[in-house]
């Protein structure tokens, strides 16, 4: 009953608010981790002792500052270890915090459908279903050699142990992983590969800007392009150095983009995530003789230095102005 | 100066390009002062005859032409180096549509030669695989006009701006054409220099002086009036499949059927841009009007309409004799074959219809048709004769037709007399299994240079408008989706008319403004060709030169010679049509026999049985016929039920009875109450007892109306029947009365007998029935009544293995478990590729009981079929079946190799549990055996003695997990009926079971519940729509029928849920009929799950609410009713012909202004026979229909799959 996990209601997963609410739990516990784009768990288990309050209690105090300081409302679930908090998140409402009683663990996830558990995804869950082991308590009790057949030997160990309330998991605090994300709608059904580049174009441009405001550099790049079916195409690639070039993610971009070789596909929006985000100062960057690449990334900066003064549209690439 | 002709001109047979029919092409360009007017669809000449018709109408000259994409000549130097880079495969959307290759416009010029050099091409062209290519070894013809115009090669060089390339294209083109070649200019009033610009138009004038070939204009016509442009963007969409995009480039509006005065205009502004005066226009003008003049193309002479074509005689078996000479031997050969050449009235009838055969000329229809017949006899494949065809002694004596004419009094002048001057036609039945090695046979017999099938053009009709409008358009495919899913199959142009009418559609109504000009452009699409398919029935058979008459094209699949020209066409053209029927329930009833030859070695012969078998008119009597051909419908078990028939004329006259005709005219009730003797009989007059005893006095036949008239006004069989087919037309049944009172006055009839017999005679107009139809109905009614009564399993095997009812399967299933055929589950150790039957032993255990003693008193089974299985393809079934028996699991995969999802839905509805274990634990085997097959010598399989599958503690599937699981494999709930399950729910409503509504009174109020079995609107009287639906509760069938004030709150749940709970109120009108008049209804689906999560509360509260329930007095201000509001029709089911035709929308073109805009009542279609019929009877509703979707009511989460 020691371990909070919160989800912040952040209006359209601004992830940039994150971080002062996760501010705010430190004020708890030193223990935070967050799980962006919106959520983090919290041990609380010395400052139960500290405050003299319980987590449930706690929990509530929580929410009332999350509401007074950032008008930010909050679902919170309670357990005693990260997994069972995880689970009693998906029973809260604002208001409401659902905890889960010590030693009752195995007892409460027996009504739940396996997707609840973390780290079961829709894949495995279908697999699960499809044997008829659609909650979890038909899962504890399903012999582990079977579990283990049907997910594969570790995955079906730790979904043994998970199901049966056995809880390994910490909370490993600034364990920040965090990526950043851009999309491009269209209005209608849009063909024209033009339209899709410039697109891309601008979605690159507008990741390296944001990265090299909070000095980051990123190593992967994905590409998710919507079609009107509301289905998707996901393609990742892993950059050949972590950067926060617009140059060399855009390049990336239109690479992933060319391989998908659409033609009448009716995309409705192009998304693009720059992901597996680390320091800018720790990024390696292969020198080349070429005083061209010299020269646009001194260009990138004088831009991002004019767009610091005159806004984020002040400079752009000609192909978007038209 | 008279008129513009228009030579490049497109309709809507060009698919999904022209936006105008070829009908109001014809009618435009008269209007428009013109005298002439080309057709040259793109790839097809399907739109041919019915612009020749229109065109004789219109008092236009009809022009000939297709517009084919031509390949280039193959270059000598074929540079092999330079190869295209190939476009990365999408992985979403697929590609795009290649209309990369050059499109010409050739023209009919030299009459019968111009046109069978279009045929020649066009056929051709059709001969390459993809889309329609001309090879350029093709391309030529001596009485062919060739267009090169913006999309030909030369035209697209000039447009890159290379006349010296142009000139170098042109050369191919003027070896073969020479003289014949022209260069067509356009103008649509672009901008550049592509296609329709000004610029273009000019350097092709330019460039046809300076290369002596004669220009002409053309205006490239794909629509009839202005302001069509966004239609045409909207099938430019529809055929690139991408939406439209305004950034690109639309239509220009410009491409319409412009009259002279415009086209001048035009002309002027083109030579002025080439650079010369103004008046050189005129010449322009002039080499147009001349290029026209010389194609002389004409419909009669040329196409051939008019003229017949039968295969030559010695291809029939005619040798060295005529073809009537032979005709006549063979059908006295018959004569004493069959056993009648001691009879004097057969000879004298056959030699009476022989006189007629021979004044026609049709000998060679009749071998024609008896040597197809002999050919498919041979081949052991049921056949029989349909149709008026059935009235001629020769048909029978040939062996064509199997009932005897002269017992069942059966008249050749219904078919053919000297009076009549059509074409007789004689349709067969085949089984539908095989109805392709049918057409194989027809094709080998007589050569793909004489038989051809027939095209059968599908038009938009609303569904498909909206979706390839919102397609286009942009719109959310789940939208699309929904939209088109709630509208019934109505006409497109119908659209906004049905949405402010039709209860169901009421909340869709509401959102209309949404989707802006979607409604428009669908009305816009009405009818227009979207497809072609091979007719399901039509053969072709002609004389050798049907290739110069027909262009054809190969079918999609079975790789057919097709004719383009759809069935209507193919009479005008005086082609032999031979409509070869697939009858499911034929197919179904030689299954049957095989499958009790093949498991007792008793041999049925159907054709031979005895008439007159008790049991069979009980089981017909019962009323319980599901499955029996023609009677089966719910209006007919109800006739049935009243009609009580124990002969096989009963059958007769029951199966003429359920028609529109005589249900509307009212001749059901008189009939049985003067069979059951509770009315007398009556007849107008005593010489016509005669024709009228067998039907108490009431006209049910056509023959019957012959037979009045010929003996009232001794005019004779022939004349009697140009009479009748006279009286549906109001205009000449004025013409036939005085003629009838005349004649009959002159035969000594006097003036009541008279009035009295015209008004049956006028009433009954054509309503009747062919009774040599009914006979050939009645025929394979009784075969499949006395096999439903003598070997039910066997029957049932049949019905489920080539599903030939009205019925979903699993109703079928039910109905068998009902007569006590216990059903047998699947079992890959058992069950064949088609359904089986097997012999179970009486001791009840479902263990292997196939050994016991066949003398014993054991139930024939059925068996389940692999076939229905969802997704299994033929070559598995027949792996599996060849496989057995399977020893283990892995026996089973290694040796039958299913597909893994095949293998789990085996294993889910029970198929492999003879191998142990559960049917999850066996799912897991499966899987791991799959991961095996892969690669990585996977799990080993945990085999427990060697046969058993070893249990790997997963839960089993849960009862109802099981019929879920059946219903979403096999479409059946094969172990148990599906509303089993919630006999507790339904008595805690207090739901009568059907069983228990055959002991209530009439007029009592209950409660019925059931899965939707079958629904229907048809036409019915009153003129008014019917909603008519069949439930199905495991313990038998309820009919319901909705009227028009209980639609507003019904109809919608009716058409669009499956399980269903009504209020309505008990109907009786004999002891066997019983229907129920729903008041409201609810789906019982929602409420079980109602019932299941808040209890009977929430049930209670959801009766309360507005769901289903109509408010206490519903405003119903459609009480437009038409002549007389007579409810009494509710049987008024109906097959036959008036379906297809009212259906549809026929081709027919939308008549000028949206008929949507007309109110409701003069939409009212009236039928020739004067019976109105509602706007929206008759028409397949909206929903899910009664087949079984594989969508269920209840998917717990853990539902298997």
């Amino acid at each position: 009953m020691t371990i909070l996990c919160v989800r912040f209601q952040l209006p359209s997963a601004d992830e940039a608010a994150l971080p002062a609410l996760l501010g705010l739990l430190e004020e708890f516990t030193p223990v935070v981790e967050a799980l962006p784009p919106d959520g983090a768990l919290a041990d609380l288990r010395g400052a139960e002792r500290y405050f003299g309050r319980s987590a449930v209690e706690l929990a509530s105090v929580i929410r009332v500052r999350a509401l007074a300081l950032h008008g930010v409302d909050c679902v919170i679930g309670a357990g005693p270890g990260p997994m069972s908090a995880r689970v009693a998140l998906r029973g809260a409402r604002p208001g409401v915090t659902c905890a889960v009683p010590e030693g009752g663990v195995r007892e409460f996830l027996a009504e739940k459908p396996v997707v609840a558990l973390p780290g079961v995804g829709t894949a495995t869950a279908r697999t699960l279903c499809e044997y008829g082991l659609d909650t979890l308590g038909r899962v504890a009790v399903a012999p582990l050699s079977t579990l283990q057949r049907l997910v594969g030997a570790k995955a079906g160990r730790e979904l043994h142990e998970k199901a049966n309330g056995v809880d390994r998991g910490r909370v490993v605090p600034n364990a920040v992983s965090r990526s950043l994300a851009t999309e491009r709608p269209f209005g209608r059904d849009e063909l024209d590969p033009d339209r899709h580049r410039r697109a891309l174009l601008s979605a690159a441009g507008e990741l390296g800007a944001r990265l090299r405001a909070v000095e980051k550099v990123c190593r992967t790049l994905t590409l998710t392009v919507r079609y009107a079916d509301r289905s998707a195409t996901t393609r990742s690639r892993t950059l050949g150095e972590p950067t926060a070039h617009s140059a060399a993610l855009t390049r990336t971009a239109y690479g992933l983009y060319e391989a998908l070789g659409l033609q009448r596909a009716r995309v409705r929006a192009i998304a693009l995530r720059a992901e597996a985000l680390g320091p800018a100062d720790q990024a390696s960057h292969q020198l080349t003789f070429d005083p061209v690449d010299e020269k646009v990334r001194r260009i990138e900066e004088v831009a991002d230095r004019v767009r610091a003064k005159f806004g984020p549209q002040a400079v752009k690439p000609g192909t978007l102005a038209a | 100066m008279s008129g513009f002709t228009h030579l490049h001109t497109v309709s809507g047979f060009s698919l999904r390009y022209g936006a105008s029919h070829p009908e109001r092409l014809a009618e435009r360009a008269s209007e428009r002062g013109m005298d002439a007017l080309a057709l040259t669809d793109r790839d097809t000449l399907a739109g041919s005859v019915r612009f020749a018709k229109a065109c004789a109408k219109a008092g236009v000259r009809p022009l000939f032409g297709v517009d084919l994409a031509v390949a280039p000549p193959e270059r000598p130097q074929g540079d092999a180096s330079v190869r295209r880079d190939r476009r990365r495969t999408p992985v979403r959307g697929g590609a795009f549509v290649d209309e990369s290759t050059p499109r010409v416009t050739f023209l009919a010029r030299d009459g019968a030669r111009g046109w069978g050099d279009l045929c020649r091409i066009v056929t051709a062209a059709h001969e390459s695989e993809g889309t329609p290519v001309l090879p350029w070894a093709e391309n030529h013809g001596a009485g062919l006009t060739v267009l090169l115009g913006p999309a030909s090669d030369v035209g697209r060089a000039l447009a890159a701006g290379r006349p010296d390339r142009a000139a170098k294209l042109l050369t191919p083109w003027r070896e073969v054409y020479g003289d014949a070649l022209r260069l067509e200019a356009v103008w649509h009033g672009r901008t550049g220099t592509g296609p329709g610009s000004l610029r273009l138009a000019a350097r092709t004038v330019g460039f046809a002086a300076e290369q002596r070939i004669r220009p002409v204009l053309s205006n490239a016509v794909r629509y009839a009036d202005p302001g069509q442009g966004p239609v045409a963007d909207v099938l430019d969409a529809a055929r690139r499949l991408v939406p439209v995009d305004p950034a690109k480039g639309l239509d220009s509006g410009e491409a319409w059927l412009k009259d002279a005065g415009a086209m001048l205009r035009t002309a002027e502004r083109i030579v002025e841009a080439a650079g010369y005066r103004r008046d050189t226009a005129h010449r322009l003008l002039e080499q147009t009007r001349a290029t026209a003049a010389e194609c002389l193309v004409d419909p009669e002479d040329d196409l051939g309409m008019g003229a017949v074509h039968f295969p030559e005689p010695h291809l029939v078996g005619a040798g060295h004799r005529t073809a009537q000479r032979t005709l006549a031997s063979r059908a006295a050969a018959g004569m004493v074959l069959r056993g009648h050449s001691g009879k004097r009235v057969y000879w004298e009838r056959m030699h009476r219809e022989l006189d007629i055969i021979a004044h026609h000329g049709f000998a060679s229809y009749f071998l024609t048709v008896a040597q197809v017949v002999d050919d498919v006899r041979g081949m052991g494949i049921r056949v029989a004769a349909r149709g008026s065809g059935a009235g001629s002694l020769v048909n029978h004596l040939l062996g064509i037709a199997n009932a005897d004419p002269v017992e069942h009094g059966l008249l050749m002048e219904r078919f053919l007399s000297k009076e009549r001057v059509v074409l007789p036609d004689i349709d067969i039945d085949v089984e539908s299994a095989r109805r392709l090695e049918v057409y194989r046979a027809i094709i080998g017999r007589f050569g793909t240079e004489r038989v051809a099938t027939v095209a059968m053009p599908e038009t938009y009709r609303v569904r498909h408008a909206i979706r390839d409008v919102g397609a286009a358009l942009s719109m959310d495919p789940a939208d699309i989706d929904r939209i088109a899913k709630s509208f019934p199959h109505i006409r497109a142009r119908d659209a906004r008319a049905a949405l402010e009418e039709l209860p169901e559609l009421r909340s869709l109504a509401g959102e209309k403004e949404r989707y802006g000009r979607l409604w428009e452009l669908v009305e816009s699409l009405d009818a227009l060709p979207r497809g072609v398919a091979m007719h399901p029935c039509g053969v072709l058979l002609s004389d050798a030169s049907l290739l110069s008459r027909t262009p054809v094209m190969p079918t999609s699949g079975e790789g057919f010679p097709m004719a383009q020209f759809d069935k209507d066409d193919v009479e005008d053209l005086g082609l032999l049509k031979l409509d070869v029927l697939g009858v499911r329930m034929q197919s179904a009833m030689a299954h049957a026999v095989g499958e009790v030859e093949r498991a007792t070695g008793e041999r049925i012969d159907l054709d031979t049985l005895k008439g007159g078998d008790p049991a069979t008119y009980r089981l017909i009597r019962s009323a319980e016929t599901l499955g029996c051909f023609q009677i089966e419908s719910p209006g007919q078990r109800d006739l049935v039920g009243r009609l009580q028939p124990a002969t096989f004329h009963d059958l007769v006259v029951d199966i003429s009875l359920f028609r529109p005709g005589p249900v509307a005219a009212d001749m059901v009730r008189p009939f049985i109450e003067a069979r059951h003797g509770r009315a007398p009989v009556r007849y107008p007059h005593p010489d016509l007892t005669e024709p009228l005893r067998d039907t108490y006095g009431v006209v049910v036949f056509h023959e019957q109306i012959i037979d009045i008239v010929a003996v009232m006004t001794g005019c004779g069989r022939g004349e009697a029947d140009r009479v009748r087919r006279g009286l549906s037309d109001p205009e000449s049944q004025g013409r036939i009365k005085v003629w009838f009172a005349q004649h009959a006055a002159a035969g000594g009839y006097d003036a009541e007998t008279i009035q009295r017999t015209w008004e049956i005679i006028e009433a009954f107009g054509s309503y009747g029935f062919c009774k040599a139809h009914a006979v050939a109905f009645a025929v394979p009614t009784y075969q499949s009544a006395w096999l439903k009564a003598h070997h039910p399993a066997a029957f049932y095997a049949g019905l489920l293995t080539h599903d030939p009812g009205m019925y979903p399967k699993r109703l079928l299933l039910a109905d068998a478990r009902r007569r006590g055929v216990p059903v047998l589950p699947l079992d890959v150790n058992r069950s064949a590729v088609a359904h089986r039957i097997e012999l179970v032993s009486d001791s009840g255990s479902d263990s292997s009981g196939a050994g016991a003693d066949p003398s014993g008193s054991g139930v024939w089974g059925l068996r389940l079929a692999l076939s229905d299985v969802y997704g299994i393809t033929e070559a598995e079934a027949a792996r599996i079946a060849d496989g057995q028996p399977y020893a283990s699991l892995l026996d089973f995969w290694e040796r039958a190799r299913p597909s893994r999802p095949l293998a789990a839905r085996l294993a889910q509805v029970g198929a492999l549990d003879a191998f142990g274990a559960n049917r999850r634990d066996l799912q897991l085997h499966l899987t791991e055996l799959h991961r095996g097959a892969r690669g990585a010598g996977g799990g080993q399989l945990p085999l427990a003695g060697g046969r058993k599958t070893t249990p790997a503690g997963l839960p089993d599937l849960s009862s109802a997990e099981k019929l879920s699981a059946e219903l979403g494999v096999l479409s059946m709930d094969a172990s148990r009926h599906l509303m089993d399950d919630h006999r507790g729910f339904l008595d805690e409503l207090g739901v009568l079971s059907a069983r228990r509504l055959r002991d209530t009174r009439h007029g009592e109020t209950v409660l019925v519940a059931g899965a939707k079995a079958a629904t229907q609107t048809p036409p019915i009287r009153s003129g008014k729509r019917v909603i008519f639906t069949t439930l199905d509760d495991g313990t038998g069938l309820v009919d319901l029928a909705f009227f028009d004030d209980s639609h507003d709150a019904c109809a919608h749940t009716v058409f669009h849920s499956w399980l269903l709970l009504v209020r309505g109120v008990v109907q009786r009108r004999g002891p066997r009929s019983l229907s129920v008049v729903g008041a409201a209804a609810w789906n019982l689906a929602e409420l079980l799950e109602v019932r299941r999560d808040e209890g009977l509360e929430g049930v209670a509260a959801r009766l309360a609410g507005p769901g289903g329930a109509p408010d206490a007095d519903t405003s119903n201000a459609d009480t437009s009713n038409a002549d007389t509001p007579d409810a009494g029709a509710s049987d008024a089911g109906v097959d036959g012909p008036a379906r297809g035709r009212l259906a549809g929308s026929d081709g027919l073109p939308a008549p000028a202004g949206s008929a949507a805009r007309d109110a409701g009542e003069q939409r009212r279609i009236r039928m020739p026979t004067g019976y109105e019929m509602h706007p929206w009877a008759d028409l397949r509703p909206a929903g899910e229909g009664p087949a079984v979707g594989r969508k269920l009511w209840h998917q717990s989460p853990g539902s298997a799959g």
